[in-house]
């Protein structure tokens, strides 16, 4: 176990410095972009003296290194700030507040992280089960009409544009065959049916647009394994093949189809923008979008840092598992 | 390989569109007004009313937002002063009395302003409404942490230049006098017969000082009107309002609010709100948008049918595309280059850009085709429907170019806009007959807005638009040509860079008039005159179209917003 | 097969190094499926390099406007049976601009081929030499580059593209930059599945057998490693390409994309989007030369991989159940 909590720690230490990267990075891009982020912030009509007024009541004006200076000790030490009538504290880890309206960025977080969380979850068993099952199938069963269909499914959904399958689903499975709701986002501890019911189509959307990536490396995995010299001997003695297919090739497809999955994981919980904006879903990625468009830098970078850490814990959870699924791997 | 939707981009265009932010999204009928889609059309009370919106209701306090006549969502709960007349058409671009009695009470200059409020006013918590309490509305509106609104007041107060709030500076202004509990009186450093018509944005609502929250007021502002915020989560991503029982109809002769509730839900892109009213199922039935019209690809559906057909409002909002020209630019600097390319421009290829012409009507004039703008038609440039390639070579051979020439136009990269890269190909395929060759210079929205409007930057060739912050030819014509109104250091709406101290001189005497219709005529002239120095190249004024769900009554649409108006609309 | 019989057969393979890409060749033309693929492929990198060519015959060009041949009153849906299909213009007309479908689609294919082939090689190339370094490397590097990996995979496209935006000056060609910015943005996933492999591969008898006669870090990498990581590799390459495409729409929304008027599958698949019931061939013309380019890539890529690696195509025999001796 000493193994373990020695990877716990070293992986700890590198996600927060990984984090503190990509604060930092974002920080320096927006510095460098274009858009007058007092004059968004003020409104277009402002005149100088007010944009002035707003660029100092957000410290627009201080050097870079201040301002991430400030931004870091908001998360060690939390944050004052005035609401006009009275200063309020935001306690640590205070991310800061919204450019644009004022309101708390964990606040935000906080509110945004079910509704991603859910959709990407979601999609993620429906994607393992349909993106794998072809893979299987298409390794096993090849040129059965099965495969042909699954195979021809995932590819389609590859290539097609997410925002298309999208409408087209909604237009015909909601309004025309009237067989689902339109999406919603009901939260799971008010209705777990209708959270359900709700992201039925997004899950499917989504998943559909990821499964082609599992279904040919989990196909092309399992190939090479079932050639391996231990599965030809377990062939020579009278195992039966479902047991090889299912115990012994699939297995050896484990370690890449768990780095795409954690890879895909990670990145679908700030990166699924355009199911979140079709389908209406207030998540973390339609935030960001936003963010960034007003250049609500607070914002963006509490979104960051919430994708970044779900990228970082989705690898080191895949780390684990792959160490789990091939004892022959060291946790590093 | 997930990445961002059209959605965003038009949500961001829209919220840096100027006067369309905040209420003035738009639809509603101008030929087939004031109709619902059942078999008995009378409105009766009660219901839930559901608002389809793809932007959040952001920052809903009544000194962040920036309306015309304001707005929709926020006129259910904010009165003000004045406020729109809620008729179809060409009645609805009047100026009505709201909270005062009358729509202003001017002195002989029209630099003094003076107003008195209705008998029996009450907030949603029973206590009297004072004069006191709209001054501090104005007041707070000025502090840097709830900017966001128009800029008049500022302009046009005594001594409100450099006023930064109630926050920081306890003494108040002192140009607006509150001499009892029901008067108010405004001094203003010009003539401005135009004042009622300012007295409808949301800063003339009243805010009650003891429940002034500063930046978390919008989470719960206190309602004048007839209904009440119950729930607002996450900066207006969904609002849910309920009557306000303090509210009645005795002090209030336009909102008519026949809904009990109303539920305002947010951020869903636009294809996904048209397709769910067409549907019309389960709440949906009882729905409406304040901020999506039908786009060229649903309008060529939904035309084809028939019940569809029947719920779609038509609505004009004051609203204008133009190409601009910034003259101190070669070779724009040359009128004749600016008079061939208005030659040259084909209209019906910008307007099949923009949606067709069920969407977008040409223009050839500034001003909108609206009466209570003083439109009056002109043509100076007449490129016929599809453009005068022969008149414009003429022009440029005139001007030195007998060979064309090659010019670069500017444009946002914003999608589904009017300054889009549709529109400006539409333009460069028209050019190019007249020997113009034009390249494309496509920017990132944020990147363009902050390069048209800085006069160190601005480019001498691109898209631009206006819209109306309420429905007259002052607001329209003033900030961008009016020379007094160049900013050297900060955004900067006189893109064509006009001095002229005859312009000057006439924007200012029509200021003074307190005869609306009286001013509206000569603001029509002034357009014309200013036409001639073919400053900008008009394109098109957009029409809204908008679908309403099935069960919903008594749609009326304004000149006003050219939207329908959500305090007219009943469910049942 | 034991380790002595590995070290011994790789310097045989390694000496007959001209002979292998013999064999591969046969080994490729030997599958029909992937013969048919590779003709399609052709096909379409001919039809892109050849557009003008192509829209001459036609008589006409993507970027010219027919304003007469849409219906402005319909939000100009294209005026005729099939989107406006006739003799001028073969595969109909855009709503809105009435430029032509069949030119658009063409010149089309040059951007989105182009560039998704571009990315595809940058982030091929960048994945490859990153997993397989962290895959070699010691704990340090190993840490150092999957710590960047994570960093590129969360930092959102938006913002590569608002970074790449803020340093490239508008002069740079936008097709270059573009597969650049998906090049860059997108290499994680094949880094990840790289690492992943590699790490499994090193634990292979041969492998070791190699590492165990004393042989270079750099020299396995090349000559045991790269072999064996192609199958994954080329499967998932086969993938990106598409998915570069798509990438290719997403950023023309954020203004790094294509400048218009130049036309992209992309571009047209993303304004097409909305025209689904007015106008569906204007959404089924991008959407089957989308569909068509991957399955075609995808079958080509699988006859590389198994032209490659001879192994695998006696494996084919045993997945598919009839039950013949796997042998190498």
């Amino acid at each position: 176990m000493s193994g373990f909590a020695g990877f716990a720690v070293r992986r700890t230490v590198a996600a927060v410095l990984t984090l503190l990267a990509l604060s930092v990075i974002i920080y320096v891009v927006f510095y460098a972009t274009p858009g007058n982020v007092a004059q968004i912030t003020c409104g277009p009509r402002c005149s100088p003296e007010q944009v002035h007024q707003v660029a100092q009541q957000l410290r627009l004006d201080d050097p870079l290194y201040l301002r991430y200076w400030h931004f870091l000790e908001g998360i060690v030490v939390g944050q004052d700030y005035s609401t006009g009538t009275s200063v309020e504290h935001c306690s640590a880890p205070c991310l800061g507040q919204s450019y644009q309206s004022d309101q708390q960025v964990m606040q935000i977080i906080l509110t945004k992280l079910p509704v991603s969380l859910s959709l990407v979850i979601g999609a993620m068993v429906l994607w393992l089960l349909l993106g794998v099952g072809t893979g299987i199938l298409s390794a096993w069963r090849r040129g059965r009409l099965s495969e042909r269909v699954l195979t021809g499914i995932t590819l389609a959904g590859l290539s097609t544009p997410v925002f298309v399958i999208g409408l087209v689903l909604m237009i015909v499975v909601c309004g025309q065959l009237e067989l689902l709701p339109f999406p919603e986002y009901v939260s799971f501890s008010d209705d777990p049916e209708q959270w359900a019911w709700g992201l039925l189509l997004p899950w499917l959307t989504l998943a559909l647009g990821e499964a082609a990536y599992f279904a040919r490396l989990t196909r092309a995995s399992m190939l090479e394994t079932l050639a391996e010299d231990h599965i030809r001997t377990f062939r020579a003695y009278g195992v039966g093949e479902r047991s090889i297919v299912g115990r012994h090739a699939l297995r050896g497809a484990l370690a890449p189809i768990i780095a795409l999955n954690a890879n895909d994981f990670g990145s679908a919980v700030g990166g699924a923008v355009l199911i979140e904006s079709l389908f209406g879903l207030p998540g973390i990625g339609q935030e960001l979008v936003h963010a960034v468009n007003v250049v609500d830098l607070p914002v963006v970078v509490g979104m960051v840092l919430v994708i970044g850490f779900f990228v970082v814990l989705a690898n080191a959870v895949a780390d684990v598992l792959y160490a789990l699924a091939d004892r022959r791997v060291v946790l590093t | 390989m997930r990445q961002p939707s059209d959605t965003a981009r038009r949500v961001a265009a829209v919220s840096v569109g100027l006067v369309l932010a905040a209420g003035a999204a738009a639809c509603g009928p101008k030929d087939n007004d004031a109709k619902g889609s059942g078999g008995d059309s009378t409105p009766h009370k009660g219901g839930t009313l559901t608002v389809l919106n793809s932007s959040p209701q952001e920052n809903f306090d009544p000194a962040r937002l920036y309306t015309s006549g304001g707005g929709n969502v926020p006129s259910l709960v904010f009165r003000t002063l004045t406020t729109r007349n809620r008729e179809a058409g060409a009645a609805g671009a009047k100026v009505v009395p709201d909270l005062a009695t009358d729509t202003g009470r001017p002195n002989k200059d029209a630099t003094v302003w003076t107003y008195t409020l209705k008998k029996g006013l009450k907030y949603e918590d029973g206590t009297a409404i004072t004069s006191a309490d709209i001054k501090y509305g104005i007041e707070r509106s000025f502090a840097p942490e709830l900017s966001g609104g128009a800029p008049y007041l500022r302009d046009w107060l005594v001594g409100a230049a450099d006023y930064q709030g109630p926050y920081k500076d306890k003494k108040g202004l002192s140009a607006i006098e509150t001499p009892d509990e029901r008067t108010i009186v405004f001094h203003l450093n010009k003539p401005e017969g135009e004042f009622p018509y300012l007295a409808t944005q949301t800063q003339f609502t009243p805010v009650p000082k003891a429940k002034d929250t500063g930046t978390k007021y919008a989470e719960h502002p206190v309602s004048s009107g007839p209904y009440k915020v119950v729930e607002n989560e996450n900066n207006g991503e969904h609002i849910v309002l309920e009557r306000n029982k303090y509210w009645s109809t005795a002090t209030d002769a336009e909102r008519k609010a026949y809904p009990d509730k109303v539920d305002v839900k947010s951020g869903l892109d636009s294809s996904v709100i048209n397709q769910r009213l067409s549907a019309s199922q389960g709440t949906d039935a009882a729905a409406v948008t304040t901020d999506t019209n039908l786009g060229p690809a649903e309008l060529a559906k939904v035309t084809g049918d028939k019940d569809l057909a029947s719920r779609v409002g038509t609505g004009h909002f004051g609203y204008t595309n133009y190409i601009a020209f910034n003259p101190t630019v070669k070779p724009f600097n040359n009128i004749k280059v600016r008079q061939a390319i208005s030659y040259a421009v084909d209209r019906s290829s910008v307007i099949n850009a923009a949606g067709g012409s069920a969407l977008a009507e040409a223009a050839t004039t500034y001003l909108p085709n609206q009466k209570s703008f003083g439109y009056e038609p002109y043509d100076l440039f007449p490129a016929g429907k599809t453009g005068n390639p022969a008149k414009a070579k003429e022009l440029l051979k005139e001007a030195g170019y007998p060979n064309g020439l090659t010019v670069t136009l500017t444009h946002s990269n914003a999608k589904d806009f009017e300054t889009s890269p549709e529109i400006a190909t539409a333009i460069q395929d028209a050019l190019k007959k007249a020997g113009i060759t034009v390249k494309l210079q496509g920017l990132e929205d944020n990147d363009y807005s902050d390069t048209i409007h800085n006069v160190k930057t601005e480019p001498g060739f691109f898209l631009a638009h206006w819209g109306a912050d309420w429905p007259s030819g002052g607001p329209f014509l003033a900030p961008i040509f009016d020379g007094r109104q160049i900013v050297k250091d900060g955004a900067n709406f006189n893109t064509g860079l006009l001095n002229d101290k005859s312009v000057n001189a006439e924007i200012d005497a029509i200021n003074k008039l307190t005869d609306l219709d009286a001013a509206a005529k000569r603001w029509g002239a002034l357009d014309k005159k200013i036409g001639e120095q073919a400053l900008t190249v008009p394109l098109f004024h957009p029409v809204y179209k908008r679908l309403v769900g099935k069960d919903i009554r008594n749609v009326v649409i304004s000149d006003w917003t050219g939207v329908l108006d959500i305090s007219q609309v009943a469910v049942k | 097969m034991s380790e002595a019989l590995v070290a011994t057969q790789v310097p045989e393979a390694d000496a007959s190094g001209t002979s292998g890409a013999r064999q591969f060749w046969r080994r490729l033309r030997a599958q029909r499926a992937a013969l048919v693929a590779a003709a399609v492929v052709a096909l379409l990198v001919l039809v892109a390099l050849a557009a003008p060519l192509l829209t001459a015959i036609e008589g006409q060009d993507p970027t010219t406007y027919h304003p007469s041949l849409v219906d402005s009153a319909r939000g100009g849906v294209p005026i005729g049976s099939f989107g406006g299909i006739s003799g001028d213009h073969w595969l109909g007309v855009e709503p809105q601009t009435g430029r032509d479908l069949f030119a658009r689609l063409v010149y089309g294919a040059r951007v989105s081929l182009g560039v998704a082939l571009a990315a595809t090689a940058v982030q091929v190339l960048l994945g490859v030499v990153v997993g397989v370094a962290s895959a070699l490397g010691n704990r340090w590097v190993d840490q150092l580059l999957s710590r960047i990996a994570d960093i590129i995979v969360a930092m959102p496209l938006m913002i590569m593209a608002l970074a790449l935006l803020a340093v490239v000056p508008g002069s740079f060609p936008r097709p270059v930059l573009v597969a650049l910015i998906i090049g860059f943005v997108a290499w994680g996933t094949i880094a990840k599945i790289t690492r992943a492999a590699t790490l499994t591969l090193k634990e292979l008898d041969y492998v070791s057998a190699a590492r165990l006669s004393g042989w270079g870090t750099w020299r396995i990498a090349r000559r045991e490693l790269l072999p064996g990581l192609a199958a994954p590799i080329i499967t998932y390459a086969a993938l990106m390409v598409p998915a570069n495409i798509t990438i290719e729409a997403a950023l023309s929304f954020l203004g790094v994309g294509v400048k218009p008027p130049t036309p992209s599958w992309g571009q047209m698949l993303t304004s097409a989007n909305v025209w689904y019931q007015a106008a569906p061939q204007y959404l089924l013309l991008p959407a089957g030369a989308l569909f068509v380019t991957v399955l075609a890539l995808t079958v080509l890529g699988d006859g590389i991989r198994t032209a490659l690696d001879p192994r695998a195509a006696s494996r084919l025999r045993v997945g598919t159940g009839r039950g013949q001796e796997a042998k190498s």
